[in-house]
């Protein structure tokens, strides 16, 4: 609860920052409140507190998810600074990533329906306009809107099923929703159903899961390099950390009720973004269908719900955002004010900063899922708590469209390496950003050594 | 009594609803809109919970309404030729509609209407209940709100100010830039909905 009065009051210091013109220390400020938040998030490890009539619990999995969120908002603020500083509106773009990361906790810590709402809508507002911030550009735009109106449609969803759950079980509250749901020989009506399906549909929109995927193309490429790290990693950790809060622990009763639709729409999110990421030309287009395939591998978890499901989502989430932050910074290192890079702009990388193309190497064949890094370990803790559910056709499936992952996350490897560019001046990169590609080296090359570091954690 | 108005609401908020959909100006559209505000905001008074009503009406029969209308004239949208949609998108918007509502009808019927206790259901709206409820279970949401209040200011500010420059510059000529950028904004909103 300590995080949430800090990055509040980060959020309200970066505004005022503003007025008192001191806007030099901010950075040095949000990067320590961030760290502090994420402390003392750890400090209240193994103590299962909640707040306020029981709107928030931070039991080992909030905790767990929100203090990740912490850090890889450490990461974010230092890949993106370079971008915010030649941008004149500094501390507004500050206050609302800040804001944003509050409704990001609310969405992993939430025990009642209306907190769930609230983060949701915290963390989206600020998001909408953080994906037009480049006023100029029509595509970013353009990202601006079609995000805000998919994602009114989306809560629409969302509000509407929690409207009919309540309408059965008469609260808000996780628990009590959770017993009254658990009680044996009951016939619900169907109403209950009807409202945890539109709830799943809500938030299959927010971790564009297939059917609900086609805003994430458009709004990932349109939006600024930085806003779309912001959006693949910490928006994805936030939406499938409450999609899964939910469904593991409030609806698991009625799991024979969901766990099929759950399931087709996990098949779909593999076989369709992983499929349609080959034929992308633009990097962060690919880069948009990659997050969105690993959404569902994300789901895989959720369909073969176990006990250690929570362990090994947390460790996927983990690996995925530390490589994906490290490809974001090495993409808007390359790209530079050019937004929409094809592959080709990645063409003799390594004569050009050959610790960049190294870090973009390691970055991808982490997200690629291969041995020894992170992203394998995480593939597999994934496909070991399916093949345990007896979830063989599944696991089989994502083996699969893994390897079709690799085929377009080598394009660009091979890029760097065995092709030639005709521009050979280095490129340079600020000394923030080589520390940060340092950390998500280390972090995914680490992770992936000694995985028992956060795999038997919640 | 109390039935005949509900049929008699719920016939007029279907109606209007319905020429909200059907109806080519987005003027007309809009003034069936408030109606079927009206006749919701209606249905709480049936249910005795005035303070819903009271929001209800400023809020959504007021404060958004004008915003429609302001945003329509604005854009210069009160046109009646709309927007040409294929027909393969009509055929999947009616497919999808008529899916949703089978669900939703096929959900309500098979509920039971519940046992309500009227005595404690005539306390329910009124403000002293509800202000019980938001300072004390609900605090936490109630307080909450402010941030999301606070984002979405900011945000409004951040998108107005567009392209005013830091450094001092006389009035005459911020005012000339801000109303070129707003041109550029509404040209650019113009382009997208095309």
């Amino acid at each position: 609860m300590n995080a949430v009065y800090i990055l509040s009051g980060l959020g309200i210091f970066s505004l005022l920052s503003e007025i008192f013109n001191i806007r030099k220390v901010l950075f040095p400020i949000v990067l320590l409140g961030l760290a502090a938040a994420a402390l003392l998030l750890i400090m209240d490890w193994n103590s299962v507190q909640s707040y306020y009539s029981n709107m928030l619990t931070f039991d080992n999995y909030a905790v767990a998810f929100s203090a990740g969120i912490s850090i890889v908002a450490l990461l974010w603020f230092m890949m993106s600074k370079d971008y915010f500083e030649n941008n004149t509106h500094v501390t507004d773009h500050f206050a609302l990533v800040l804001f944003s990361l509050v409704g990001a906790v609310f969405m992993v810590s939430y025990s009642n329906l209306a907190m769930l709402f609230l983060g949701i809508e915290i963390l989206s507002i600020s998001l909408y306009i953080l994906a037009g911030s480049k006023m100029k550009d029509l595509f970013s735009n353009e990202a601006a809107f079609k995000y805000f109106l998919m994602g009114s449609f989306a809560t629409g969803f969302l509000l509407f099923g929690i409207a009919l759950v309540y309408g059965v079980t008469g609260s808000f509250d996780l628990n009590i929703i959770a017993e009254t749901v658990a009680a044996p020989s009951v016939n619900f009506p169907s109403l209950l159903y009807a409202g945890v399906l539109m709830m799943m549909v809500g938030l299959a929109f927010k971790i564009s899961a297939v059917p609900f995927h086609f805003w994430a193309p458009d709004v990932y490429e349109g939006s600024p390099t930085v806003v779309t790290a912001f959006m693949s990693t910490i928006v994805k950790i936030a939406a499938f950390a409450a999609f899964f809060r939910l469904f593991s622990t409030c609806f698991a009763a009625v799991s024979s009720q969901w766990v099929d639709v759950v399931q087709v729409i996990t098949v779909l999110t593999l076989v369709v973004s992983n499929i349609t990421a080959v034929y992308q030309n633009s990097v962060k287009r690919m880069l948009a269908f990659s997050s969105v395939a690993h959404a569902g591998y994300m789901l895989i978890t959720l369909v073969a719900l176990n006990e250690v499901s929570d362990s090994a989502i947390l460790y996927y989430v983990v690996s995925y955002a530390t490589a994906s932050i490290a490809a974001f910074t090495i993409l808007h290192n390359v790209a530079f004010e050019n937004e929409n890079v094809t592959a080709e702009a990645f063409n003799g990388l390594v004569k050009r900063n050959p610790f960049m193309a190294f870090t973009m190497t390691v970055a991808l064949l982490s997200l690629a899922g291969i041995p020894p890094l992170a992203g394998f370990f995480a593939k597999y803790y994934i496909f070991t708590v399916a093949f345990e559910s007896g979830y063989v056709g599944l696991v089989l499936l994502a083996i699969l469209t893994s390897l079709i992952g690799i085929y377009y996350y080598f394009r660009i490897i091979i890029a760097m390496y065995l092709k030639s560019s005709d521009i050979i001046t280095p490129i340079e990169t600020p000394l923030l950003h080589r520390v940060l590609m340092v950390i998500c080296l280390l972090a995914s090359i680490i992770l992936g050594v000694a995985p028992d570091l956060i795999i038997r954690l919640i | 009594m109390t039935l005949y108005a509900f049929y008699f609401l719920s016939f007029l908020a279907v109606l209007s609803a319905l020429m909200v959909v059907f109806s080519r100006n987005p003027i007309y559209s809009v003034l069936y809109l408030v109606i079927t505000f009206v006749c919701v905001g209606c249905h709480y008074l049936l249910l005795s919970a005035e303070f819903l009503f009271a929001v209800h009406m400023i809020v959504y029969a007021g404060a958004i309404m004008v915003l429609f209308l302001y945003v329509i004239m604005l854009l210069n949208l009160n046109k009646e030729d709309e927007a040409h949609k294929s027909n393969y998108l009509r055929f999947a918007a009616v497919i999808s509609a008529g899916l949703l509502m089978m669900v939703v009808v096929a959900a309500l019927r098979g509920a039971e209407a519940s046992q309500v206790d009227f005595s404690t259901v005539s306390n329910i709206g009124k403000v002293k209940v509800l202000g019980n409820l938001l300072f004390n279970e609900f605090l936490l949401p109630f307080e909450i709100v402010s941030i999301l209040l606070l984002a979405a200011m900011v945000g409004a500010v951040m998108l107005a100010k567009t392209h005013m420059k830091r450094t001092a510059e006389p009035t005459h000529k911020k005012n000339g830039r801000a109303s070129v950028a707003n041109q550029n904004i509404t040209t650019n909103i113009k382009e997208l909905t095309k």
